[in-house]
Order: C-alpha cells, then structure tokens, then sequence
C-alpha cells in the first residue's frame, strides 16, 4: 500500500527523481569514502575502532549456493572507543543493534568494514586466532536464563574459562572464582549450586562473573538488564559501572531502554533498520537530538511522574521488515517530517557539531 | 531525611552484597537429582517397568547360580545305573536330560475272529526314548523340557542372557554411531550435515530383514568359520550399522537447536576449543534425551533380536535364545497344541521386557525432559 | 553422596511429608472447585457497591514438591468503576497471579485458590432453578445486576464470568493468537460464544467494528493471519477480541512488556482511548513504574505476594510511603535524573515466597529498618482515605 502512495506522490511533485541512478551514484560515493576511510592509519588511543561495519545474511540462495538475495542487518556502522569508555547502541528490534555487537567480536563474520582491536585489525583472523584474543573481548547476554549451561555448577562454569586459558595455577582457581564471585556480588556458597537455582538477577551476575573471569578489555553488553526487575536492574547497572572504574573496561551497551543507556554511558549511536541515525557524546545527543527518530525515541518513554504528561511525538505504523527497507532515508516512512526528497535519496551521514553525526535531510535544510 | 537516606544507601552500594543473608540461605530445595529421581518414581508404570526389567536381570544372570541337580542315577530296564554329569552336576544350557522316558502310545483297538467270535484287543506301543524329551514341568525340570530333551526353564535363563547381552550391545552401538555421526552433522552443518543425512536417508529405506537373511545366509558359509555362538553378535552388529540413522538424527536435531542457545555462543566467545565445545557442553545435554530414546530402543532391539532368532537367522542349537526357543513350533505342530509350556513362557519372556523397557522409557523421559514434561 | 552432605536440599524424608499433605490438601480443593452448586451459593454482597471487582484476603497456593508457594498471600484491593487500577510489583511477586485467579485460570492441580474471596459485579441473564437463562414474555432474555463470589464459583459455572464479563489482554502477542485461523475466524468466535443466537454476519459486523474501535482498517487483517502481522498489530488485534464480549473489566497483563517503545506508546494511547470509550474498568498488570504513571488511577503495589501499598496514582508516586515503593521509583534511571553519580539501589534479591517467616518480608532488603520490624508482619495502616501501606514506620505505636 505504501508503495502505491509513493507512486502517486511521484507523480504530482514536480521534481522527478530517478531511483536507479541515484541508488548507482550513492553506491559509487560510498565506495569511495570506505576505500579513503580504510587507508587512514588506527588511532593508537582507541580500545576498539569500527569502520563502515556490514553484515549480510543470506536470505535467498539458488541451487548452486549463490545468494540471490540478503538481509543487510547492519549497514555503514562506523565509532571509535577508548578503554573505560561506555558506548551505548539504542534502537527498537530488528534494527540491527545485536547483530552488530555480535559482529564485533566476530561470532559473526562481517560481510565488508574493518575492526582494529587494540591496534590490530581483526577483520580477517581466523578462528584460531580469534580463539587466543578471545579472552581480551567478552560478552554479556540478555537472558540469562539460557546463557548459562544447564548442567554445570556456578563454580565449575566460572572456573572452566580460567582452566582453559591457562590464567592462574590449577591449585589456585578456585580461589580466584570465590575472590571473583565476591566481587560480582555473589556469594560462597553458591559455588556448588546450579544455575536453575538462581533468579535472573543472580543469574545475570554469574554471566558477568564469567564475561570478567578473563579479564577482558572490552565487554558487549547486549541488552544485559532489559530481561530483569527495576530493582535488580539498577544493581547489575551499578555493579557495571563499578567493575568498569577498576577494571579500566570498555563497554558496548546494547539497549532498547534509552533512560539506562542515557545512565551508563559515555557516547551513544542511535539505529534504526540497520543504519546509524544520529551518534555523538551523550551530553551532545540529549542536549540536542538532532534526528527526528532519536526525539521520538526520547519522547516515547513513559515517564513515572503521573504529573508531567509529554507532548509526544508520535510515530505512526510500524517498523518495517528489515528485510525490505523502504528506499532513501529508511525512517521515511514512519517520520512524522518526511518531504518528498526523503522517500528516494539516501541521506548523508555527517558530522554537525563536533563529534555529532547524523543522517537526516531536514538538518542541511537548516543549515 | 533525604541526605541521610542518601548515606545509608552510599554505605550499602560499598558493598554490593547483601549483608544479612536469612532468606534465600533458609530457602531449601530440591537437589537436581532428587528432583530427578522423584519425578521418575512419580508414576507407578515406571516402577512397575522398573520391577520389570530387574527381575528379568536376576532370572538371567543370577538364576543360573541355583539351578537344581541333575539326577545322578538312571533306570534302565528297572535298574538304577550310574550317569555320566557333566557341568559340575547341573543342568545347563547345552545338557540333555539323557535319563530317557518311556511313551505309551494310544491303545489300538485290534479285532480279530476265531472260531466264530470276534475279540477285540487294544494294543498299546511302549517306546523307549534315549532322552526325557517333552516331559511335563516337574520337580526336575520346572517347565519341562522340550523337543531335543533341554530343560526349558534353564534355558529361558540362558536366552535371557543372549537376548539382554546383543540388544544392550547393539543399542550401545547405534548410540555411539548416533553421537559420532549426529553431532558432526549437527556442529559443523553444511556439506557435511548434507552428506551424513543423505546417507542417512538411504540406509533408512534398507529393509531390515531381508538384508538381515542375506547376512546369516553368507555367515553360514563353511569359509568363515563362524561359531555359532557368536552369529548373533556379528548379525547384531551388522543391525547397528544400519540402524544408527535414527539415534543420529536426534542428536543432530538436538544439536542443532543447542547451537542456537546463547550459552553456546558464550562458550564460542570464550575461546573454547571445537572439541570442548561439543563434548564438554553439547554432548552432556543432549544426553538425557538420549538415555531416553536409547532405553526405548532396547525393547525394539528385543524384539529385533527375537525375530531374528524365530527366522532361524540368530542363535542355533544347541545354545537358547528365547527367539530360538518359540522357533520349535513352526517345525512341529504337535507342540502349538500340546505342550505350550515349551514355548509360551519364552514368549511371555519377550513381552515381560519390550515391556518393561518401555515403561522405564517413558518414566525416564518424564523424568529427564523438562520439555515434554506435563 | 555430595548431596547428603549438602543442607542446601530437602532431605527424602522431608520431600515425602510435603507430597503426603500436598496431595491432602489438593484432592479437598479439587473436590471443592469441581463440586455442582446453586446459584445462590456463590452470589455475594458489595462493600461499596461503586466497585466493580472487590478482592479480598486472597489466598492462591502453588502446591510443589518442594513446599508450598504463597504466590498470593493475603492479597485485598478493590477495581472501581470506570477506573484502571494499575498492579507493580517485580516478577514473582504475583501480581499475574491474582489476576489469573480472578479469571480462574490458575493451572491445577498444583496451584490452588486456598481461601479468600473476589467479588465481581456481574450483569448475567436470570436463570432458572437448573441454571437456564430464563426469557421474558416477548422471549427476550432477561438481564440483570448480580454479584458473584468467583472464589467459591464451582469451576463448570465460570463461563458466565470468564471472557464475557472479565476479558484478558496478554504479554505475548507472538503467541496469544492461534496460527491456523485468520484474525477473522477468531474474532466472530468470541461474539458467537458469548452472544446468545449470534448469527455469522451479526459476529461479522460486531468483529469489524471492533477492529475499527482499535484503529485498525478491519478489510486489512480481517482475512489474514496472525503471521503476517507485526507485533503492534497482533496486540491490538488481542485487544479488539477482549472487547467483542462487551467486558465490564479488561485485566491487561503486561500488555506492553514485549513491543518497542514507539509501538508501547501507541498501545497506551489506545488503551487510554478505549478507557473512555468502554463501559468498564481495567486493571493493569505491570512492572514498568512509568507505565502506570501514565495509565492508572489507583495504584497497588504488591512484593512477595503481599499488597505493601496502595493508594491513588498522587498519593504513590508523590508521596510514597513504603520503603520498597521509594526504592522502587528511585532506582529507575529516568530521562530528567542526573548520572553522575550511581543509580539507587535496593540491595539483596526478590524472595521465593516459600517457607516465609513470620515477619516484613522486605526487612533484610530495607535501608530504614526499625527495633520493630523484627515482629510480626506489619498490618495495614490508613495514611489517608484512599492511601494504605502495610509498613512497621507508620503504625500507630511508631
């Protein structure tokens, strides 16, 4: 139906746009922007650096195996981070937020971009050698009901990553697992039991008790409060927050919360379908959000405060598949702004103030 | 009030523990096992198969131990001779009741006439067997013997052994082919999931028996040299070979909703090693089903391992297997009709552990699946 | 044995007495739930006759192998009309509970509704002594107020209460609907259940109106099926069918814990919509504090199967009184709080309400402890006409 719209709208503006020549011209422009962009040399300060990440999966395949079509789950995602940085992704499901935060730390392997990890680019490691750096880079899931193995008690699961990577002497892991478990909030005595016995909170403290048992650089943390209570949420949060000040951790916070990526971290990358919307410091994004989906993501939130009622910024309809993104700027069609130029040309993505980049055509208009 | 509320809460974010600690350390549950075991005992058909499978153990390999004597003397002609006894004095699997019998057939009317009268004479035929062959149950031989002269009831033991023995192997068989060949399918996927299905798919559409004859015909041949003793093994190993489709399909399946869970992928950012991976954490929990699916082969496998016997395919004399045993009446009919004790309680033998097999199946599967659990 | 030595676990011995009066106490309340009645066994009195739901001293037991569960406990609030009466509390709780006991849906024989009562106002047809609809002299039915007792309701009468008088809305969308009809089939199914003589077309009409009252266009889903919808749509579609019976009391579990914030904003605004458009209450079943900010009149705040709170939607969140309500509504991150410094927590972990001791259930997690707390569990306290907190720090004597 709303390709119908489109067509219609087409033909009463006055301006005419050719869709395939513009798709051609954006994909030439961007083709060389990567290539500029991957020549440049890595930032010795930053932990982690990504550069025009992209991950495809196949959706359609012939017989012969070649893939007739894909779903682009991230496209052109591109930040740097230093170490004891917190960057928050926030965006709604299906935009690409977990598949980007997988890709980092290569569980996918990334369909085209590059990602420079304490100075060396990891792109194209192998397994192998993904298996010795694997204890620098840890990640934290949102259930923790099936992130932890059924059958393992907490204190074998927690050891079994020390064991493996040779970390302390064998007569000395268990103390290191109980110093750790104090330090995670856990206690002693639950070393003998299973996880079955835990309630989410407590859970969620064991996968972070073992993301931390390798002593790792960078932690993805995907999603991992939205499964628990309020109560327990602002534990686990502090309890980030705290092991982040003495352990100098870097963080990739995946969330779809933006009131507790606002609380944790330092630079925020707002998503949406895919593609970066806005991404900037957290002062610049909540001070001045630029693109029209990061205010309506900030006005949605439910406030508890029965007194102040928000004038809202309503999104109409829903997502759409992210298998069929609709053409130019992706968030045309729910964006209650959206002109004719936004339903065919792809918006520039550009930095505005310094250290803010977004991706909207009514931001040029401005200028 | 505020500020002061403020403090205290500064104090207890120092530490993130909890300091009292009454409730959840008071709060007592359930061990993983208990939880398990309690579950199985639930329900009275897994006991009742549970009782089951046990008594048949018993009969099988401990019966043998209190198997009565054999009678050391012998009538003959109405004196008492002494017999040769083999089996330190026992009866055994393989010992005749060497004690002979003596039939007395149906008396025959003979009419004749003589001088004008005609009498008439029943004759009786008296034969004198060299064994006690189909002799009633008695004190001797609890359900008698059969056709050859074998003490029925010691041999029921004996075919248990054999039964219970080749299905226990063969289903431990399959289960490891399953593990092997599932998991990699299941793990690796791909070409090589493609490959190990498709094979599995052919040997499923070979039909059982007739590949089961081929076999047993060409093991009978001179030039191998088979014992016969051990022909159902060989037969039963060859059953594994082409029934292992089903147990790897399991695992694959099973495997393949594993590698999906977020644990894996916590396993696979760890930096775990393949081999840890599968075998320390996939292969443990798709054991439960597993165990399951294993002890609801066992009772197939008897059954298997009996139609085998009754074709004539399995065990041969002078060695039992209950199979073998039932196998008497489709070569003498008197037998269907006359004596059942020679090859009902084989039968019921049968039935008792298919049974029981599937019961305690069906109670592990309760017990262990938390998915199919009511 | 490792586990012998483990005093973690239930002993065997142990596991037996429960199983022995588990099974007691549930073969009594199975014969109780399953036994035929007279109307006029379950019918009851209002204590204020403004109210639609009254529930009271609310006792509903998860009888498990290892112990029994107090999920509800004790639980009084009452649904006024034309209000949404908002529920939080964090998971485990048993909010969802009591809201599965007032629809009788709590699964036996495990779970059982142990004592206490929920009054509903009820509109249902005069019935007969064998518990027909009776008709008028023009064969029209004949309608009238009743209040029924649904704790002591015998279960095969609960179809007069259940999703006619009382309609779910549930968190699931993804899994609410069945697969194989379209949107369609299972709309006119609830008007042809709950509507006497209902014909096709009639339930046709009634389902597209429905649809309409949700904002949906009906010809866009009403032949569809539920795949091919998204989320948000699903659960408006969820929505249209708890209002095709006409309910006068919509309990919404969780109705937006599963969809995104854009699409949770355009659900609130419908069910603030349809508030004012329904002759009927809600009751809202939430862990989201700004949820219920936005949505509720009156707010019940339940921990440990408890009612520790309640009080109007002002009263709890401008001047809350119990500890854990403060903890609560501070340990939000909000848009408008400052985060530099930590967030407030409060320590220690919800309880599993089993083998719960005869004190606060919040003590060891509570920052203001009083010499008092270690006693009995605090009693009710009236703060002011509507504002009750179950709390040690208000009771007269403090």
């Amino acid at each position: 139906m709303s390709e119908e719209k489109v067509m219609n709208n087409v033909a009463e503006s006055e301006v005419m746009y050719d869709d395939a020549a513009l798709a051609a011209e954006y994909l030439e422009k961007r083709k060389k922007q990567h290539e500029e962009d991957f020549a440049k040399p890595y930032d010795p300060e930053c932990i982690l650096e990504v550069r025009h990440l992209r991950k495809c999966f196949p959706m359609k395949k012939t017989m012969t195996g070649k893939v007739t079509k894909e779903l682009v789950a991230v496209d052109d995602v591109s930040f740097k981070l230093h170490a004891g940085e917190t960057l928050g992704i926030v965006g709604e499901s299906g935009c690409g937020k977990t598949t980007a935060g997988r890709a980092i730390l290569k569980l996918h392997q990334p369909t085209g971009g590059q990602i420079i990890f304490n100075g060396k680019d990891i792109t194209n490691y192998t397994p192998k050698q993904m298996r010795e750096i694997r204890k620098e880079m840890q990640i934290i899931f949102q259930d923790p009901y099936s992130s932890l193995p059924p059958r393992d008690t907490v204190g074998g699961l927690l050891s079994e990553p020390v064991l493996v990577h040779k970390l302390v002497p064998k007569d000395q892991i268990r103390n290191y697992v109980l110093k750790l478990m104090d330090e995670c909030g856990l206690r002693d005595y639950y070393f003998e039991r299973y996880p079955h016995e835990f309630s989410g909170g407590q859970r969620q403290r064991i996968c972070i008790a073992r993301a931390l048992s390798v002593n790792p650089k960078l932690v993805i943390c995907d999603e991992p409060v939205s499964a628990l209570d309020v109560s327990i949420q602002a534990q686990i949060i502090n309890l980030l927050k705290k092991l982040q000040r003495e352990r100098n951790m870097a963080y990739v916070f995946i969330s779809h919360d933006l009131s507790v990526v606002k609380f944790i971290s330092d630079k925020i990358l707002v998503m949406y379908l895919g593609a970066v919307m806005e991404f900037g410091t957290k002062e610049d994004i909540f001070r001045n959000p630029m693109h029209p989906y990061t205010k309506a993501l900030f006005s949605a939130v439910p406030n508890p405060d029965p007194t102040m009622k928000m004038d809202r910024i309503k999104l109409q309809g829903d997502i759409p598949s992210p298998a069929n993104p609709p053409k130019g700027c992706r968030f045309h069609t729910r964006c209650p702004y959206a002109k004719e130029v936004c339903k065919h040309v792809t918006p520039e993505y550009k930095e505005y103030e310094n250290g803010h980049f977004a991706a909207c055509h009514l931001l040029n208009e401005e200028q | 009030m505020d500020e002061l509320e403020m403090k205290q809460n500064e104090e207890q974010k120092a530490e993130v523990v909890d300091t009292e600690v009454p409730l959840d350390k008071n709060l007592r549950l359930m061990s993983p096992t208990m939880m398990v075991v309690r579950r199985f005992f639930r329900s009275k058909l897994s006991i009742v198969g549970l009782v089951m499978v046990i008594a048949l153990f018993l009969f099988s390999f401990v019966g043998p131990l209190f198997l009565s004597e054999i009678p050391t003397t012998k009538s003959v002609g109405g004196a008492e001779i002494e017999v040769f006894v083999p089996n330190n004095g026992k009866w055994g699997e393989t010992e005749l009741d060497a004690s002979g019998k003596v039939t007395i057939g149906v008396p025959v009317p003979v009419t004749y006439e003589k001088d004008g009268v005609t009498y008439t004479v029943y004759q009786t035929l008296e034969t004198e067997h060299q064994y006690n062959s189909l002799a009633a149950p008695s004190k001797d031989h609890l359900l008698g013997t059969d056709d050859q002269g074998y003490d029925v009831f010691v041999r029921l033991m004996y075919g248990g052994r054999i039964s219970l023995i080749v299905s226990f192997l063969s289903v431990f068989l399959v289960t490891i082919f399953g593990i092997i060949l599932g998991g990699i399918a299941g793990y690796y996927g791909g070409a090589v999931d493609t490959v190990i299905m498709r094979i599995c798919d052919v040997l499923m559409c070979l039909p059982g028996i007739p590949i089961m004859l081929i076999i047993s015909t060409a093991l009978d041949s001179p030039q191998y040299g088979i014992p016969a003793e051990y022909r159902i093994y060989l037969l039963m190993a060859f059953l594994s070979l082409i029934s292992w489709p089903g147990g790897a399909r399991l695992v694959r399946g099973q495997i393949l909703s594993l590698r999906e869970q977020e644990f894996m992928v916590a396993a696979e950012a760890m930096g775990y090693s393949t081999s840890r991976k599968i075998f320390k954490h996939l292969i443990p929990n798709v054991m439960p089903q597993l165990i399951v699916s294993m002890t609801l082969s066992l009772g197939s496998m008897i059954l298997y391992e009996a139609t085998l016997s009754y074709l004539n395919m399995g065990v041969k004399a002078p060695y039992a297997a209950w199979g073998t045993m039932i196998n008497i009446i489709s070569t003498n009919q008197d037998i269907l009709q006359n004596y059942p004790n020679v090859w009902v309680p084989a039968g019921v033998c049968i039935v008792i552990a298919v049974l029981g097999f599937n019961f305690v199946g069906d109670g592990l599967r309760d017990a262990l699946d938390p998915k199919a659990r009511r | 044995m490792a586990e012998k030595k483990n005093k973690n676990y239930l002993s065997g011995k142990e596991i037996k007495a429960i199983a022995k009066a588990n099974a007691k106490r549930i073969k009594e309340l199975e014969k109780y739930k399953n036994r035929k009645a007279e109307e006029s066994e379950f019918l009851a009195e209002m204590k204020n006759p403004d109210n639609i739901l009254e529930i009271e001293d609310l006792h509903t037991f998860f009888y498990t192998e290892q112990g029994v569960v107090k999920a509800v406990n004790g639980v009084s609030y009452d649904v006024p009309r034309h209000s949404v009466v908002g529920v939080v509390g964090e998971s485990g709780c048993g909010k969802s509970v009591t809201s599965m006991s007032v629809m009788r849906l709590i699964q036996g024989p495990a779970g059982q509704i142990d004592s206490g009562s929920i009054r509903f106002q009820a509109k249902d047809y005069r019935r007969d002594s064998k518990g027909e609809p009776m008709r008028d002299e023009n064969g029209e039915l004949i309608v009238e107020e009743k209040i029924y007792d649904i704790a002591k309701m015998p279960i095969n009468e609960i179809h007069r209460i259940r999703g006619k008088q009382v309609a779910m809305i549930f968190q699931e969308p993804m899994t609410s609907l069945n697969p194989v009809f379209t949107i369609g089939q299972q709309l006119d199914e609830v008007t042809m259940i709950h509507v006497p003589g209902a014909t096709k077309e009639m339930a046709k009409q009634k389902s597209c109106e429905m649809l309409r009252l949700v904002g949906i266009i009906p010809e866009n889903v009403y032949g569809h099926y539920p795949h091919e919808l998204s989320g948000g749509m699903r659960q408006r579609v969820m929505i249209a069918m708890a209002l095709a019976a006409e309910p006068r009391l919509i309990i919404a579990d969780e109705p937006t814990t599963a969809l995104d914030v854009t699409i949770q904003a355009q659900i609130l605004d419908l069910l603030q919509d349809i508030k004012n458009k329904i002759d009927g209450s809600i009751l809202l079943i939430t862990h989201d504090l700004g949820v219920i900010a936005e949505m509720a009149d009156y707010v019940v705040v339940m921990y440990a199967g408890k009612v520790i709170e309640k009080g109007t939607v002002f009263e709890i969140f401008q001047d809350p009184k119990h500890p854990y309500t403060i903890g609560l509504q501070k340990s939000k991150p909000t848009m408008t709080l400052d985060d530099s410094t930590e967030l407030y927590n409060i320590p220690g972990n919800v309880p599993n309400p089993t083998n719960m001791p005869n004190q606060c259930y919040f003590k060891e997690r509570c920052a203001m402890c009083i010499h008092k707390c270690s006693g009995d569990y605090p009693g009710m306290v009236q703060v002011s006409p509507t504002h009750f907190v179950s709390c040690h720090l208000y009771s007269e004597e403090a």
